[in-house]
């Protein structure tokens, strides 16, 4: 609440004006108000699980959950992109065991693991240009369109094998998740960084990330002013395809057997994760790490469950609850200003 | 505490009043927009409530209203606190509230929009036939014209003008004894105005209701109020004084705008035209029914019927083109298929309508600012100066902003504008469309509107004004393309022609 840092942290580009220079520390500490928050809960949720579970806190179970985050915070940030436009993907969940599923044909098929990597990729992009197309040059409302492909992606997931799931045998494949391109960084962690950063970056220091923002604020506005609204709009659906289809392959690389329902559970953990970090569906705010950090406390949670010993089937109040409290309190502090 | 009641007038208590506000104050984070202030309404009474930008005028309206709530002070609607449930629900039944932005319902119909407020349970059945009834008594109140036309097309296919008079009529129908008025006449045309004020002077007159009437037109503030209230710094710097008793340029000066004193009363000409020495391109319009050619570095005016010059406006920027009608620019011809293409080609857009045609609203200052400009000079990323070529230009304009990095919400209206404005300085567009810029803004911020948009077409751009305030394009424009009632332009004045009579009668309606 001070004079200068009363902006929205969430969409603020890095820099200030030459009128306020305060250090660097305090500088991050302004951008990232909302962030450092969700951060501070996340360690606070962790802190209380480690009184009742002293296991909870070894470097053992941290990897677990960053293994087991990975996937949910890649294809957290694509659906960021389409939420900031002010659209939703609904499809994320089904283009992610489609890839799975068509990655693993093809390598059974006997073609390399690029190849069926690649194969996959292709697959979320295609289905991220159709949501795109139909939402932008056809002037679909994305709830529909996304619902569409949704529902016919997962089927595809089905009928691609009939329903049968399919063991990897390339043992060079499991590289692509656990092995390390940069040394002590498993690479599932590496490529979540890199992307993580990509994004943020381009979301508060490209103008075509600018350009997100304020298609999601005034789509009418945007337009007078000459922003290509249409190809923002393309664009971040074919990413949010593209980032669920990296999402699936990596996760397909450490489990190694394909089946047509593992991303049933992601989409609403993806849109959960994306709300908890502070984006609103109504568009035009959001940032990138706090989609990680919504996805984080997501898994933090399940992890939690999990640990305690609470029945399984409890998971989903609790994570209900969670993001009821974390909505509500990012209301507080908005009415506040 | 002392020092604040000494500098506020402190109203006589034995007034009768219907509302009645003390020692209201409200801050948003670290600025305190009200300080104090004072503001008492008396039934049967139309009551000008002044003040410049960012003085507290909204942000008081909005407290009495009920939006918002005050940090400290009292607020008393006939005698009761409304605190309290009872205060409350006196209030909330006898106040109606005409905002600047509209608050019209798109999709229902027009029956729709001034009928359902009646109903405050939802189990009713809805009544068509009441519903047209209440619309055409509410509609003919200001216009019988709009009134005879079908009640059940939608809002959303109205024009902004209709759309305002709308939410007049079902105000002025709604029997409430307190009317909140938030400059209503900022998208009517005169003859409306004129309607409009017959109107509440007869229901003042009659029913003994009060009116709080907001403008920024010193004009229509004689012609219509009795008393007026001047806030200044979110204090109360004129308190319940009759307008017989004061001058314009007492006003203006209670204001805090002594510097631009007379503005708005001014003449033709106070701002010098340097004309056609001036380098840049020519523009020429066919197919209107007149053909209209106008010189580098010139100003033209839109006037009339809002159809017309809302058709060439969005002809011009690229959003919607019109059969037969054609614009050469510079030599050359104009036929933007799009906004995009329009702005590459070099032609900017300013629109008074902000919430939907300008302002992105959960975008920070800095971002409002620079979006032109990061469009015409094609950059690519977002550069480590650009915070510096920020706080130029808000400088530049005299803006006061906490920090760039606020949302344009924090600053009041007529600042918004000029941060809008602010897109296209130093930009040189070929040709820049201004559509209502003065919507909404005070007339100390309106002066220094029209001395950059003049510096502006001096420099070498062609200016396309529309206003349906005629003052101001008789003050700033080279030449006024007047436009009837079906979209066709009937008269193009030039130079000594431009006079508020040949307007008048050109337009058909009063100035």
């Amino acid at each position: 609440m001070t004079p200068t840092g009363s902006r929205p942290a969430s969409i603020a580009a890095p820099q200030r004006p030459a009128t306020a220079q305060p250090g660097a520390l305090r500088k991050i500490a302004g951008t990232y108000r909302s962030e450092i928050a969700i951060a501070a809960a996340i360690i606070l949720l962790e802190a209380v699980l480690g009184i009742f579970v002293p296991n909870a806190l070894t470097i053992g179970n941290f990897s677990d959950i960053a293994q087991a985050t990975a996937p949910l915070i890649i294809m957290a940030i694509g659906v960021l992109l389409v939420v900031i436009t002010g659209g939703i993907d609904l499809s994320v969940g089904s283009i992610f065991s489609l890839v799975g599923m068509v990655a693993g044909l093809v390598m059974n098929d006997g073609y390399n693991s690029t190849t069926g990597t690649l194969c996959g990729l292709g697959v979320g992009i295609f289905f991220g240009a159709v949501n795109g197309a139909l939402v932008t040059f056809v002037g679909l409302a994305p709830f529909v369109v996304t619902l569409i492909t949704y529902a016919v992606a997962g089927s595809l997931a089905f009928i691609v094998t009939n329903g049968q799931s399919l063991p990897i045998n390339d043992p060079n494949f499991y590289l692509l998740n656990s092995g390390h391109i940069i040394p002590f960084l498993p690479n599932f962690s590496l490529f979540c960084i890199v992307l993580l950063f990509i994004i943020e970056f381009t979301l508060r220091r490209i103008v075509f990330g600018r350009w997100i923002y304020a298609v999601g604020s005034s789509p009418n506005a945007a337009r007078l002013l000459g922003i290509p609204v249409h190809l923002v709009k393309f664009s971040v659906y074919v990413a949010s395809g593209l980032l669920a289809a990296i999402a699936s392959v990596l996760t397909l690389s450490y489990i190694s057997n394909a089946e047509a329902t593992s991303g049933e559970a992601m989409m609403l953990q993806a849109i959960a994760a994306v709300v908890i970090g502070g984006a609103s569906l109504f568009g035009g705010t959001g940032s990138a790490i706090g989609a990680l950090l919504g996805a984080l406390m997501i898994t933090v949670i399940q992890n939690g469950v999990n640990l305690i010993g609470i029945n399984g089937f409890w998971q989903g109040s609790v994570t209900g609850l969670v993001i009821l409290v974390a909505v509500l309190i990012d209301r507080v502090s908005k009415a506040r200003r | 505490m002392d020092n604040l009641q000494a500098i506020s007038a402190v109203p006589d208590t034995d007034q009768n009043f219907i509302l009645d506000a003390q020692g209201i104050t409200k801050s948003f984070g670290a600025t305190n927009v009200l300080r104090g202030m004072d503001f008492g309404v008396a039934p049967g009474e139309v009551h000008a409530f002044l003040g410049g930008n960012g003085a507290g005028k909204s942000t008081l309206l909005k407290i009495v209203a009920g939006i918002l709530h005050q940090d400290g002070g009292t607020l008393h609607y006939r005698g009761l606190d409304v605190q309290d449930a009872a205060g409350r629900a006196a209030r909330d039944a006898g106040l109606a509230v005409v905002h600047q932005e509209l608050a019209v319902i798109p999709h229902l119909s027009i029956a729709e929009n001034i009928d359902l407020p009646r109903y405050h349970k939802g189990a009713r059945l809805f009544n068509r036939r009441h519903a047209h009834d209440a619309a055409v008594e509410a509609l003919s109140l200001i216009d019988k014209d709009f009134a005879a036309e079908s009640t059940d097309r939608l809002v959303s296919t109205l024009s902004l003008h209709e759309r305002q008079m709308l939410e007049i009529a079902r105000a002025l129908k709604s029997g409430a004894e307190l009317l909140l008025l938030d400059e209503p006449t900022t998208n009517l045309t005169g003859e409306e105005a004129e309607r409009l004020f017959a109107v509440l002077r007869r229901l003042v007159e009659t029913t003994k209701i009060a009116v709080v009437f907001v403008s920024h037109r010193m004009k229509e503030i004689r012609q219509v109020a009795d008393v007026c209230t001047i806030i200044r710094d979110g204090q109360c710097a004129l308190h319940r004084t009759p307008l017989s008793k004061l001058s314009d340029a007492e006003i203006i000066d209670k204001m805090g705008q002594n510097v631009v004193a007379e503005s708005e009363l001014l003449p033709i000409a106070v701002i010098p035209r340097i004309g056609p020495r001036v380098q840049g391109d020519a523009l020429s319009i066919t197919g209107l029914g007149l053909d209209i050619d106008i010189g580098p570095g010139q100003i033209l005016g839109l006037a009339g019927a809002p159809t017309g010059p809302q058709a060439l406006i969005d002809q011009l920027i690229g959003d919607r083109s019109q059969a037969g009608v054609h614009i050469i620019h510079g030599g050359q011809k104009r036929d933007d298929r799009s906004p995009r293409q329009a702005v590459a080609n070099g032609v900017g857009f300013v629109s008074g309508d902000r919430a939907n045609r300008g302002m992105l609203a959960t975008l920070p200052i800095i971002d409002n600012m620079l979006a032109s400009r990061r469009i015409a000079e094609e950059r690519k990323f977002v550069r480590g100066d650009e915070g510096g070529e920020a706080a130029g230009l808000l400088e530049k304009l005299r803006i006061k902003a906490g920090s760039l990095w606020d949302l344009p919400a924090s600053l009041s209206g007529g600042t918004q504008q000029k941060l809008i404005i602010a897109r296209w300085l130093n930009l040189r567009p070929k040709m820049l469309v201004l559509e209502e810029p003065t919507r909404g803004v005070d007339v100390g911020t309106k002066r220094e509107i029209y001395v950059l948009i003049r510096a502006m077409a001096e420099a070498g751009t062609t200016v396309i004004w529309w206003s349906t305030e005629q003052t101001e394009l008789l003050e700033l424009c080279d030449r006024i393309l007047a436009f009837g009632p079906d979209g066709k332009a009937i008269a193009l004045l030039t130079g000594a022609q431009i006079s508020e009579e040949r307007l008048a009668a050109a337009t058909g309606l009063a100035a």
